[in-house]
Parts: structure tokens; sequence; C-alpha cells
């Protein structure tokens, strides 16, 4: 699967780029712990260090590596676990959405499967509306669920009970709310404030995230003292600001990333019922 | 009270007021937003199933439910008496709370009794009793036909279909959990 993997990029002018496992700072998202080694932290994605080599002026870029998270266990969680990422100069989400197409096509090629997936392209406030009858756009909190949950909190919580229980068919869903942007760009001329990004969903579990990029760095350094003073209210330290990482932002081209859960691609191909099934790793760590 | 992380199949909780046993459980995490469990849980008392979902740092109340392993003494027409065989104590079981588990009772059956918060609610049989038939209509002799059956009374006050080759006074082994004939017992 690997061996298929790099075919697609070298066929499709990927170069890849090994960058560092321990790494100065854990991702933005509040949601995400990072696990300590050697001083700094194991990566929780290789994104920062592939946004400096995209930067650096290499159109077309991916690598695959393992990446660690903490305080998730589960079925399709583990702590160390496999990411492939790309990045692609003057793509939009569309253009990505095509690459995980011939992508997952060319892998499941090698498997002996000729036949192309069926994908489902939808807006993530469509999905809402068919699953739950709520629109997004002018739901309060308590719309979404009677839990007393801020807005996100309450909106994950009928995405996970409702919404996400509904993606059977293969499925990219775009554009997505305003508050849950990370490092994708934000676009404010329709209904509701949107996110640029998409999740791909393959056997019912998102296998992907794709960001089309925001370039503006101080956009970025107000996210990331938002984030970190989101997670200071929960009791958790905060992700240190990696100014390396903040000074490559402006130099980058415009265009899209993504990174792809290999473990969960692996599994959702071959019919696992879990991500643990290939992995050789001891059951306690 | 339990974290999330605490939970897996067995635990019991308590909801709304209720005791649920744990029968399912998932750890899920959006993407970009916060992690949740989501479970399945079987009412205690109504039986009933319930889907639940719990974001990681919600709390779970447990369900203050206690297990013993009792012998069954006898009937007293409205309940049953069980003794605890550690410390003789003697608790009556309502009928309505046995249901249909009291028509597989038999004389000095060890069993075991769940309490929620101090009252028994359930007792878990063992799979498999064997009761003797007191009535049922005679076997017909070399009739092993596929699937004919006919009705027997038993010892307990239990009726099951049986095959038509099962005689009066004959003891059958039951399986408790479907309430249905498994073979005769020699």
């Amino acid at each position: 699967m690997l061996a298929a993997m790099r075919s697609w990029f070298a066929g499709h002018g990927y170069l890849e780029v090994p960058t560092p496992a321990i790494v100065a700072s854990g991702a933005l998202e509040p949601q995400l712990f990072t696990l300590e080694a050697g001083g700094g932290v194991l990566r929780t994605s290789p994104e920062f260090a592939l946004k400096r080599a995209f930067a650096s002026g290499l159109p077309r870029i991916y690598e695959i590596g393992p990446c660690f998270r903490g305080r998730e266990h589960g079925t399709w969680h583990r702590q160390e676990f496999l990411m492939c990422e790309w990045y692609r100069a003057g793509a939009g989400l569309f253009d990505l959405m095509t690459d995980v197409e011939s992508l997952i096509d060319h892998c499941r090629r090698a498997l002996g499967e000729s036949s192309p997936l069926a994908w489902t392209k939808i807006k993530v406030r469509q999905a809402f509306l068919s699953a739950t009858g709520i629109d997004i756009a002018t739901a309060t909190a308590s719309d979404l669920a009677d839990t007393g949950e801020d807005w996100d909190t309450a909106f994950f919580r009928r995405w996970v009970e409702d919404v996400e229980p509904t993606f059977v068919a293969p499925t990219f869903l775009y554009d997505w709310p305003a508050s849950q942007a990370a490092l994708a760009t934000v676009r404010t001329d329709g209904p509701m404030p949107i996110a640029e990004r998409f999740e791909v969903f393959l056997n019912g579990y998102e296998l992907a995230n794709a960001f089309h990029e925001e370039g503006n760095t101080a956009t970025i350094r107000s996210r990331w003292e938002d984030y970190n003073s989101q997670r200071a209210a929960s009791g958790e330290p905060p992700h240190p600001i990696d100014e390396t990482f903040l000074s490559a932002i402006g130099k980058m081209p415009r265009g899209s990333g993504i990174a792809l859960g290999v473990d969960r691609l692996v599994a959702a191909l071959c019919g696992w019922e879990s991500i643990h099934r290939g992995w050789v790793g001891t059951p306690s760590v | 009270m339990y974290e999330t992380s605490d939970i897996k199949n067995g635990l019991k909780v308590e909801v709304d007021g209720q005791p649920y046993i744990v029968t399912y459980f998932q750890f899920v995490k959006p993407g970009k937003g916060t992690a949740f469990t989501r479970t399945k849980l079987k009412g205690l008392l109504s039986g009933n199933t319930l889907d639940r979902t719990f974001r990681t740092g919600e709390k779970l109340a447990p369900a203050d439910i206690e297990e013993h392993e009792m012998q069954y003494l006898y009937d007293e027409g409205d309940a049953r008496v069980f003794m605890n065989t550690d410390t003789y104590d003697q608790i009556n079981i309502e009928n309505k709370v046995l249901g249909d588990d009291a028509q597989w009772l038999q004389d000095e059956m060890m069993v075991k009794v769940l309490f929620w918060r101090g009252s028994p609610i359930n007792i878990d049989l063992p799979n498999f009793v064997e009761l003797e038939i007191v009535y049922c209509e005679p076997g017909v002799k070399g009739n092993t036909a596929q699937g004919a059956t006919k009705t027997a009374e038993l010892a307990g006050g239990a009726s099951v279909q049986v095959p038509l080759f099962v005689d009066q006074g004959e003891t059958i082994k039951i399986d408790t959990r479907t309430g249905q004939y498994v073979e005769r017992v020699r």
C-alpha cells in the first residue's frame, strides 16, 4: 500500500520530504494533546515543517510518516499512527478532492479492485440539515443540543450522534463553520462564515482533512493565541508559538494541503474493523 | 464518579435516575472538535436500550449496584424467599420483580441477585434448568416427525412446547434465556 501511494505521488510530480518527528510545538487546535520527547514534543502532524518546505519554493510536496497524539485510544485512534500529508501550490479544495479520488483508486487497483469509488460531495450545512432538520447558519447552541455546552461542542455532539452515522457512501464534506477553521482560510460572503476546508469520509469514518491554506501571518498568530487561551481555560498548558513556522506562513504560495490517516485508509480498503489489525506494536503502549 | 476513560462493557452507571449497564462503547473524535464516547446502555430495571454520547470531561455517576450469590428457599405466594449463603440473611423478592424468571426456580438453586440502592431488582439464573413434566398428552411411540410439538406443563408452573415423543413424568432440560426445550434428561 505504501509503495502504491508513493508511486501515485511520484507519478503526479510530488516530491517526498522527510521532516523531524521531534518538534518544538504541537498543532494549534485545542483538542490535540502532545507527547513529550527529547526536549520537545512528538509531532501531532508534519504540518509546520512541510509548510516551511512549501514556503521555500517546492510547489508539490508530501510526507508519509508516524505522528503522535496523546489521549486518543479507540477503534479508529491510536497514540502513534501513520500520516500522509501533501501540499499543492495553486490548488483549490476541489483540486485536492480530485487528488484524493485518484490516489484512492490507484491504491484500490494495487489491491486488485479496478472499479473507481463513487463519491458524494456535500456542504456541511446541507449534511447537517438533512440529518437533523437543523440549519446551522441560524441555530444557537441550545437549538443544537440542550446540554448547556458551547456552540462548537453542541455542534459536534449532534455531529457524532446524528450526522456522521449517515455517511455510509464515500463522502467529501466541505465548507465548515468558521470557528473550526484551524489553519484554513475563512469566507464570509455566504449565509454563514465558513472555513475553506473539507473532510473525507470512507466506510463511515473520517479519513482526511484538507485546508485551503491561510497565508496571513497575523491571522494565524491571532488564532494560535485564541486556541491557547481556550487551552488555558480548560486547565491545559499552551502549545508554544513556533515563530519559525509563523515566519514561513506569508511566504507560502496560495494553495491547499491535506493530511490523510494511512492506517485508516488501509483498514477501509482491506475491510478491517479497526486500525489495530495490521499493527505490530505492544498493546500496553 | 467515573471519567469517560473508565467506560467499558459491563460498567454500571446511573443516568436520569435509573441504573444502566454499558453494553457497547466507542471513542470518537471529530477532526476539529472535542472527543466523545458513544455508548449503548441497557436499563437494569426497564431492559430498554439507550444510546448516549458522553463528552470527554463529562462525569458519570456510578449506579449503586451490588451483586450477591443467593440460594432459592421457597415460594411465599406473592414473593419468593432467598438466602445469602454467607450471612444466612433471608430476603423476599416479589414475583412482579422476578417476572418470567420465577417459573424456572427450583429448591436450593443458586442464583445471582442484583441489588440497586439495597433493593433486589433482578436475578441471574443458571442458563439451563431441568424440570419434570407434570402434564402433557401421551407420547406417540416412534413419532419423530420434524417440528411437530405439543404443550407440556412443568413443575414450577411453566408451559413449554416439546416434541411429540416426550412423555408425562419425564424430566427435560430448558434454556432459561429463551424458555425453550433443549432435550430429554434420562
